[in-house]
């Protein structure tokens, strides 16, 4: 297989899109990156109680190693932060990857199929629009929680967090990829196709995938911003990743707990970081919107 | 007219019955009564006892219904957590979270109407970029972070509102109500904020979209051509157009709302049935969780069915003349 | 005679990137009272614009940048906001095209005849209902209750047009500008619609600028007829003679050809070859030059100014018929 570099022709013109796209490769370098110089503050050697607490540098009692401080057990913030990114995109991509995967799979068998499965697949996929991916990935996890028990290591919760996410998000993928399919399963040269006996994935793979890709990249990013505020406001009420493996929402719960007490920066930080991530990556989202959907280009 | 009432209130009816019937596979296959209401050492016939007398030995579709005829009558039967009744469970915590809703939904139209509005007619302004900037934030950021945010500012560095709980209640005829004191309107204010954020900038954002397609149409040029005053044009004829439109897609936003309100409601620590939901969730009290996956399916599918049928009074173009 | 509208050098531009592109350009006329004027051109020739700039219904991006509208004593031009409100609908009616987009439909017709006499009368409510009854009967349409509590969608196309005519006529306004009126309609309907307004003109008195491309619409109803091409009028004349003896070449072609709609559905003279040109995209010159078969380069060079012409006015460098115009004056 060929190695394509990415396509930058959809940013050109748009100054925002182009600066979260920055924004979001520095984020990815910072959270890749820094691990592997720092070791892991929430493993047990990570700890240092002395440090506890203290505060940005440029407070009274900063310490220049912990520009933006430190949190209750004495971990950098810095450092816990790259952490807790890293955790947070790796749970975001997978679980936009498991939606994809398990919706477009559903879409193209309903689009294709036809008739009582493509009946069956979208009631079920009006009945999901009852819930958003929020709450569902929420009762998701607390059936898989009564399923297996609690007793789980970090790497269950992470993979429990990435299914519960990912199963909320399938409906808008089946759902594009139908449509798609049904356009594309009447045009002349996919009935030509058939008819010179090619075979149903032969099809799919040639003319209809192609057909769909800008459509699911566009929702793919805008599922990766809810995906990754979904795990975060898990994580958050505790029924995510916990604190053993941090994501950015459980680094929140736990700066939560220092709030009143006056050391805002152990949640804060977290706060802004998750808020200029999801930010980012909102706005390309909406900008590749635009840019794929010719309709809207140019409105304001 | 009437027919097409019917045939939706079927289909939602239909809809209701299959989730308590994914709800009840849940509690059928992942609940254990027995292991509930027995002691450890109980016997083999002790068990077999009880499972006829509870009827769990009886086809499956048969324990469907009966589980479905307790539904309207309160009968949620036992959380296997706290051994309460789930149907008390709820009652006691619906009144906090129907008026913490019923505040952020007054906040939220209060703020948004004129600010939709606003933006929508002088979309050029300075002002109502402002608007348009700042409600990028309700749209993108996380329910928990806008809290934790409000907390650190508005109870942590000026201490002007409490950070958690309902404050002081009054028990009114069976609803115990915040809105009476002092203490509770205060407490209310930070958690109802935050769950209106969502909604606020959704309808403005909505509002603007609306109008400002409506303002450039031909019906509100020719209405303008007629000489009638801009607020007539705009606050009469414009926004009636637009009203439909919102009203659908807010109550399409019921269930993100829903969702908010559980964040929330764990955030400032608020004794609701989202706080309720979370708890059983880290239990894993599967009664508790299918019963609210019921009740959040019936209020989403009511609503929009009552917005759906409502319609008529708005908008002429759906009344079907009865001459 | 003091003409009743007034209209000097107006010019309309589109705003584009900031800098003006002109839409209509140096355009004048007068329109006594009583009197029809036709403003004739094919699609794109500005004739739209400059009727909605005349009571400033114009939207961004275009803007009038340019002319002096009396109407009356009154400069329309000078008027505040709030004083043109007055005008739109009390003193100049305006008659869309579309009557399927033009009424509000979410209100019941009578709401929006309420609500137009009262932006302008000061009347009881059983006077305004009065009225409106009376005015639903007047514009020709069956059961005047039953029309007012009907919102839009419960009327055909033609029983719409004449709810909008009767919107624009019911504050009763002395002068009337009807946009293609007829435009949208049947066939079947169009000269119903017609005969309707000549009616009304006749019973109301009031004067009417009729904006349409279509050179039989302009034969039964004006008195007056102002062609426009490319933004600028090239010929006025009173009707009878802009019939038999044209001037310009383009009006002769006008005459000569009848409207066919294109492919994009636009009216387009089929017995001229070529098309206008578009906005911001005028030659020099004549901007009918390429197209006329007796430019030369003076047309090519010099924008010719409507002159008068035994009782017209045209803007050609090579007119028409001026021996038989004479025989007409004559």
């Amino acid at each position: 297989m060929r190695l394509r570099l990415p396509r930058l022709a959809p940013l050109r013109g748009a100054p925002g899109a182009a600066l979260s796209a920055v924004l979001l490769v520095v984020l990815v370098l910072y959270a890749l990156l820094v691990p592997l110089v720092a070791p892991d503050p929430f493993s047990l050697g990570g700890l240092s109680i002395m440090d506890s607490f203290t505060p940005p540098i440029w407070a009274e009692g900063g310490n220049p190693v912990m520009p933006l401080g430190a949190d209750d057990q004495g971990r950098n913030m810095v450092t816990a932060m790259a952490y807790g990114l890293r955790t947070s995109l790796i749970v975001g991509v997978f679980a936009v990857l498991i939606g994809l995967v398990l919706g477009g799979a559903l879409g193209l068998v309903a689009g294709y199929a036809g008739g009582r499965t493509d009946a069956l697949i979208m009631r079920l996929a009006d009945v999901q629009l009852a819930y958003p991916a929020l709450l569902l990935a929420m009762i998701i996890d607390g059936i898989v929680n009564a399923t297996i028990g609690e007793a789980r290591s970090t790497l269950q919760a992470m993979t429990i967090v990435i299914l519960a996410i990912g199963v909320a998000f399938w409906v808008q993928f089946a759902r594009t990829i139908r449509s798609s399919v049904l356009v594309e399963r009447n045009q002349d040269y996919v009935s030509a196709a058939r008819i010179t006996g090619r075979s149903a994935g032969a099809i799919i793979g040639r003319h209809i995938l192609p057909n769909v890709m800008a459509p699911v990249l566009v929702i793919a990013t805008t599922s990766l911003g809810l995906a990754i505020i979904a795990e975060a406001t898990l994580s958050f009420l505790g029924i995510g990743i916990p604190l053993t493996h941090p994501s950015l929402g459980a680094l929140i719960r736990n700066g939560a707990n220092y709030l009143q007490s006056g050391e805002w920066w152990i949640a804060i930080w977290p706060c802004l970081l998750l808020m200029v991530l999801v930010v980012a990556v909102n706005v390309l989202g909406d900008h590749l919107r635009d840019y794929y959907n010719p309709r809207l280009r140019g409105r304001s | 007219m009437i027919l097409h009432a019917v045939e939706r209130i079927l289909q939602t009816l239909l809809v209701i019955l299959i989730i308590s019937f994914i709800a009840f596979m849940l509690i059928d296959t992942l609940g254990d009564p027995l292991g509930l209401l027995l002691p450890p050492d109980a016997s083999l016939a002790e068990r077999q006892a009880l499972t006829e007398r509870l009827g769990l030995d009886r086809p499956l579709l048969a324990r469907f219904a009966e589980f479905l005829a307790g539904l309207p009558r309160g009968d949620l039967g036992i959380s296997y957590r706290t051994q309460e009744e789930v149907s008390g469970m709820i009652a006691a915590r619906l009144p906090a979270t129907i008026e913490l809703a019923a505040v952020a939904l007054l906040i939220s139209l209060v703020v948004a109407i004129p600010a939709g509005i606003y933006t929508g007619v002088f979309p050029r302004s300075r002002f109502a970029r402002a608007i348009m900037f700042v409600s990028i934030a309700g749209v993108t950021l996380p329910n928990f972070v806008v809290g934790i945010l409000l907390i650190a500012i508005f109870s942590v560095q000026l201490g002007w509102f409490p950070s958690f709980g309902r404050g002081a209640t009054i028990v009114l005829g069976g609803w115990e109500t915040g809105l009476l004191t002092r203490s509770g309107w205060h407490a209310i204010i930070l958690p109802a904020l935050t769950l209106s954020l969502f909604q606020m900038t959704f309808i403005i954002r909505l509002l603007r979209t609306q109008l400002m397609e409506i303002g450039r149409s031909e019906h509100i040029r020719f209405a303008r051509a007629r000489g009638l005053g801009e607020a007539r044009l705009w606050f009469v004829y414009a926004l009636r157009n637009a009203l439909l439109p919102t009203i659908t897609m807010l109550a399409l936003q019921l269930g993100n709302i829903i969702a908010f309100s559980v964040v929330t409601e764990s955030v400032f620590a608020w004794p609701g049935i989202g706080t309720l939901f979370l708890q059983s969730v880290q239990a894993a009290d599967i009664r508790v969780i299918a019963i609210y996956l019921i009740f959040v399916g019936i209020v989403y599918m009511v609503i929009n069915l009552l917005v759906e049928l409502l319609y008529p009074l708005i908008d002429p173009r759906l009344r079907q003349r009865h001459a | 005679m003091t003409p009743l509208l007034s209209v000097r050098g107006l010019e309309v531009a589109l705003i584009r990137d900031s800098q003006p592109v002109p839409v209509v350009a140096n355009v004048s006329f007068d329109v006594a009272a009583g009197e029809v004027l036709g403003i004739v051109g094919e699609s794109g020739a500005g004739k739209s614009v400059a009727g909605a700039a005349l009571i400033d219904l114009l939207s961004p991006p275009l803007r009038r940048t340019a002319g002096e509208i009396s109407l009356g004593a009154d400069r329309l031009d000078r008027m505040t906001p709030r004083q043109l409100r007055r005008v739109r609908g009390g003193r100049v009616g305006f008659i869309f095209q579309d009557p399927m987009t033009s009424l509000n439909p979410v209100l019941t017709i009578g709401r929006q005849m309420a609500d137009t006499m009262r932006a302008h009368l000061r009347l009881s409510r059983a006077e305004i209902r009065r009225r409106s009854l009376d005015w639903i009967e007047r514009v020709g349409l069956p059961d005047p209750p039953r029309v007012l509590d009907a919102a839009p969608h419960e009327l055909s196309g033609g029983q719409r047009q004449r709810v909008v005519i009767a919107l624009a006529l019911c504050a009763e306004p002395e002068l009337v500008i009807a946009d293609e009126p007829t435009t949208a309609l049947d066939v079947s309907v169009q000269a119903q619609i017609l005969t309707l307004l000549r009616r009304l003109h006749h019973e109301t008195g009031s004067a009417m600028i009729l904006i349409t491309h279509d050179l039989g619409v302009v034969a039964k109803m004006c008195d007056r007829v102002a062609v426009m091409y490319a933004g600028r009028i090239v010929e006025t004349a009173p009707t009878d003679r802009l019939f038999h003896a044209p001037r310009h070449h383009y009006t002769r072609g006008l005459l000569a050809a009848t409207p066919a709609p294109d492919a994009a559905g636009r009216m387009q003279v089929a017995a001229i070859p070529g098309q206008m040109p578009g906005v911001g995209d005028l030659p020099t010159g004549c901007a009918f030059h390429p197209r006329c078969p007796r430019a030369d380069a003076l047309c090519r060079e010099i924008r010719p100014e409507l002159t008068p012409m035994q009782g017209a006015l045209a803007a050609c460098h090579h007119p028409l018929n001026a021996a038989r115009a004479a025989e007409v004056t004559a």
